[in-house]
């Protein structure tokens, strides 16, 4: 599922994974000011997120989320 | 309320891969102040980081330049910019020396010399360095020099005076705030266009840049000519992002394997040692299954990547990555020896760049790199020279208030068309082989009848519901503009060369089409020209057409 979680008890809420992403998918959530999955859809699982957070809180699989879109609204 | 920020700099560097790293630090040692900024964070955006061959030409090395240059000129069907090809291949062993003096590594022996790869049985070699590593390294370089880091902003437009360029303007993508960058001097280093197929991963690349220096009144060029990958076995497990083998497998592993053979026990003829669309050529043929003829030493290569069948075969599959532009020769039209575009005060590199060094085909691995740190080295010198003898920018007001509406317009609408639909639909109707692979005046048109209808009908009513989504809105302007480039150049050149196929033209015209495609925003129409080769780089009119063109395309 791309990113399948960014596990709240490891995460120390350094945002190094909020700047990391080049997609934007990743914000600070804030009142816990831990990093949450926000625009899941737009992941090109390029790794960033897993690969440079301290704490290994993020787990990724090797698929995108593709989920049903609407045209317009 | 937006609130707006402007930024002064003597050069604007707008992409933050390779070729922007070269030329945001050579313009900062020319003593230039110098902002560098890109929609992602420096080092870890764009495709630069998953890259680690590097051509590199040294003689020392035993290379033979009159080899390597026979080897492009040869795929590059006449097409190459001779003067840029040879200027790659001098400058690349500087670039190599520059980036190791910077802090990055290449990968070494023990005795200390660097490993070579040579990939496809060609006479270049790469030096290779380790993915993601070393664009840290050169973040951190940059930013001790002095040089400027904007993260996370994303730029949509450049600015024009007088004709001008001045800077460009853009907002961060958490907030509707606006930066306006005012530059001498402008570098576009935006990375290229591709189109993927939505699913895998990686596949998003907008070509912001092109879009943008097109709006600006650039020339582009090289949009006819389409790259292509395949994939073998299970996709998933060939798209490996996290050891870099991709599903571009192939090529390096090109000495990994004997043959192709095809459905029929023929072995299919390769034209070159990357990206041969000669097996999509099969398949439209009926020929498929496909099988790759593993070299026998290298069989457990195959089998760790999951990709054998339970007979030991490899079998192809198409459509992994159906139309990749060639890097170097798809962009922004590059007129000098300095990476200059055709509009005083911008400059191009990398695959925002058609300094043409490769002609009608990427044939030869590492370039890409290579090509991006020749070309942004210099586009950052030549941008330096040219803000030295500038004044202060300014901008005209109202000239100004229309570019802020038309960067904000998405978010300003209270509803209407979904960046996220348009961007599949636009990539449903552009992936399939028989639009840009195997291409025919009809199916070309379809296509742009489409595309035209989303320029006219559905760009203007792209709606943003938060600046993420502007940003989406944006690129997805930009995906189509790009789209209507492709398709429209494709038309335009009634020949086939090199990684531009025409079923209904299928010869190669050397009467008509020795020549490079430029097209151009002549009062909102999309007008082409073609700039004929220079007479020394045409074929010897004695060379019959075989010789020329060893390559059989179908119905030729």
């Amino acid at each position: 599922m791309a990113i399948k979680i960014i596990d709240p008890d490891l995460c120390t809420g350094c945002k190094i994974c909020v700047l990391s992403c080049p997609m934007d998918v990743i914000r600070m959530e804030e009142i816990e000011k831990k990093a949450t999955i926000k625009y899941l859809e737009d992941c090109t699982v390029c790794g960033w997120c897993a690969e440079d957070c301290p704490e290994d809180a993020i787990i990724i699989t090797l698929e995108k989320y593709l989920p049903i879109i609407g045209s317009w609204e | 309320m937006h609130e707006e920020y402007i930024i002064e700099t003597d050069i604007l560097v707008i992409g933050g891969g390779m070729a922007g790293f070269n030329a945001a630090i050579k313009a900062r040692e020319q003593g230039m102040k110098v902002t560098f900024v890109d929609k992602g964070y420096i080092s870890k955006s764009g495709q630069t980081p998953f890259a680690m061959d590097f051509a590199c030409f040294n003689p020392e090395w035993n290379h033979d330049q009159d080899s390597w240059l026979k080897t492009i000129y040869s795929a590059g069907e006449y097409l190459c910019n001779r003067e840029w090809t040879e200027i790659i291949l001098q400058d690349s062993l500087q670039r190599f020396k520059d980036l190791e003096s910077w802090g990055v590594e290449f990968i070494r022996k023990e005795s200390g010399d660097p490993v070579l790869n040579a990939i496809g049985g060609t006479p270049t070699e790469t030096v290779q360095l380790v993915e993601r590593k070393f664009v840290k390294v050169l973040r951190k370089h940059a930013t001790k020099l002095g040089v400027n880091l904007v993260d996370k902003v994303m730029v949509t437009d450049l600015l024009e005076n007088n004709g001008k360029i001045i800077g460009a303007i853009g907002f961060p993508t958490d907030s509707c705030h606006l930066y306006i960058f005012k530059a001498k001097a402008t570098v576009l280093t935006m990375g290229g266009n591709s189109i993927k197929p939505i699913s895998l991963i990686g596949s998003e690349l907008t070509a912001d840049g092109d879009a943008m220096a097109y709006r600006a009144g650039a020339e582009i060029s090289g949009k006819e000519f389409t790259h292509t990958y395949y994939t073998g076995g299970d996709p998933a497990k060939w798209y490996n992002f996290i050891s870099g083998i991709s599903a571009v497998g192939w090529e390096r592993s090109h000495k990994n394997f004997t043959s192709i053979t095809n459905s029929e026990g023929n072995e299919v003829q390769l034209s070159s040692p990357l990206g041969f669309r000669e097996l999509d050529f099969e398949a439209y043929a009926g020929r498929t299954p496909l099988r790759l003829n593993v070299n026998e030493k290298n069989i457990h290569l195959f089998q760790k990547l999951g990709c054998m069948d339970s007979e030991g075969n490899v079998p192809i599959i198409g459509g992994a990555k159906p139309s990749m532009a060639v890097h170097g020769t798809e962009g922004i039209w590059i007129e000098n020896k300095k990476s200059a575009a055709s509009i005083p005060g911008l400059y191009a590199g990398g695959d925002c760049a058609s300094t043409r060094h490769m002609g009608a085909a990427y044939a030869v691995w590492g370039f890409a790199l290579c090509g991006a740190a020749v070309t942004g080295a210099r586009a950052g010198i030549g941008a330096a020279e040219y803000a030295s003898q500038e004044e202060n920018v300014t901008i005209d007001n109202e000239y100004l208030d229309q570019i802020r509406r038309m960067t904000l317009a998405p978010i300003k609408r209270k509803g209407g068309i979904k960046p996220r639909w348009l961007n599949q639909v636009l990539n449903h109707n552009l992936t399939p082989y028989f639009i840009f692979q195997i291409k025919k005046a009809d199916r070309i048109e379809a296509s742009l009848t489409i595309v035209e209808y989303m320029k006219e009908n559905l760009v203007p009513r792209l709606y943003a519901k938060d600046p993420h989504e502007l940003r989406l809105a944006h690129e997805s302007k930009n995906m189509v503009l790009n789209a209507e480039m492709k398709l429209r150049a494709s038309l335009f050149r009634t020949e086939s060369r090199g990684k531009h196929y025409r079923e209904d033209f299928p010869l190669r015209d050397d009467k008509s089409w020795l020549a490079w495609l430029k097209l151009k925003n002549d009062n909102g129409e999309m007008k082409f020209t073609k700039e004929p080769l220079p007479k020394e780089w045409q074929p010897n009119p004695n060379k019959s057409y075989e010789e020329k063109y060893p390559f059989r395309f179908p119905g030729e």
